[in-house]
């Protein structure tokens, strides 16, 4: 049987989550702020095209199986707006601690005039890369 | 970049995951349901498992989780004392909650539990083991009992990425 004093505690244990994904989403944000800094480790500018930033590792098995099909399909929906950046971060693990990638596959869009849009931990599929694209959520 | 080696071994992180998951799960019911009985049980179970060196919940992982599909083996190169020593400061954490709350210091029982769950899903969501930053800090300022370094590339208590 529910009563108030458990209502009461559930209430407090939702608030604490969901100021834990605020943490969360504030942390996301302020990797926004950096990636001024961050994007000399591109390599040469596309302009007029955004660019995916895909952190991957050669034994990931969601990267090949959802991941990597989903930037394919993206790239030929997109063609030369879409530049995709894929990065190794077994091989290149100072790169992935510098962008804040704790797992993989990270992907991060940045839009043609070089600010970071979205950062998806894990997996991103092309419809939810398609709709950040477009700018939806 | 350094040269040195590692002697790195097979460390499954969604075994580690299914402990933290289990872990914040019972707290959450423990509190919700004003329960301080079940803090004391994972705080038991994480003595155990810090005594028998396995997450506590291990049984969980792989008669529960791996079975229904909801976890697959990520076995990653590692050091598995940290995971040991991060398991066992939460058993000091629960522990020092649960005797807490016995003896009725409730914000400080359910503070100490609260704690162990923000440092779980941290660990379980965001790959980031509290525990395992402050054992490799321990090892930097030599502490004896405290010998591993992080995996080369990784900043202390950062999941590594390498899969074997």
């Amino acid at each position: 049987m529910f009563n108030v004093d458990v209502l009461i505690r559930a209430a407090i244990a939702l608030a604490i989550i969901l100021c834990s994904i605020g943490v969360y989403l504030l942390y996301n944000w302020t990797l926004k702020f950096r990636t001024g800094s961050l994007l000399t480790d591109l390599g040469p500018k596309h302009p007029g095209a955004f660019t995916l930033v895909y952190f991957t590792t050669p034994t990931c098995v969601p990267c090949k199986t959802v991941q990597r099909p989903a930037i394919q399909s993206l790239r030929q929906m997109l063609g030369n707006a879409l530049h995709v950046v894929e990065i190794d971060a077994a091989e290149r693990p100072e790169l992935a601690d510098r962008w804040g990638v704790m797992s993989v596959p990270t992907t991060f869009l940045i839009d043609p005039r070089g600010k970071l849009r979205h950062v998806n931990h894990g997996v991103a599929r092309a419809e939810k890369l398609l709709m950040q694209i477009h700018g939806g959520r | 970049m350094t040269t040195q080696t590692q002697h790195l071994q097979k460390v499954d992180h969604n075994a580690l995951k299914a402990n933290q998951l289990t872990i914040i799960t019972l707290n959450l019911l423990a509190f919700i349901f004003n329960l301080p009985i079940l803090a004391a049980i994972v705080a038991v179970v994480m003595g155990l498992g810090s005594l028998l060196k396995v997450p506590g919940f291990l049984p969980l992982y792989r008669y529960f989780y791996k079975p229904a599909g909801l976890l697959k083996p990520d076995v990653l190169e590692d050091n598995p004392e940290p995971h040991r020593f991060a398991q066992f400061l939460g058993f000091i954490f629960m522990t020092g909650g649960s005797v807490s709350l016995f003896l009725g210091a409730s914000a400080l029982g359910w503070g100490l539990v609260w704690l162990v769950i923000v440092l779980a899903a941290l660990n379980a969501f965001g790959g980031f083991c509290v525990g395992c930053a402050v054992y490799y800090w321990l090892a930097r300022i030599k502490v004896p009992g405290f010998a591993k370094t992080p995996p080369i590339g990784f900043f202390p208590g950062m999941k590594p990425k390498t899969r074997v």
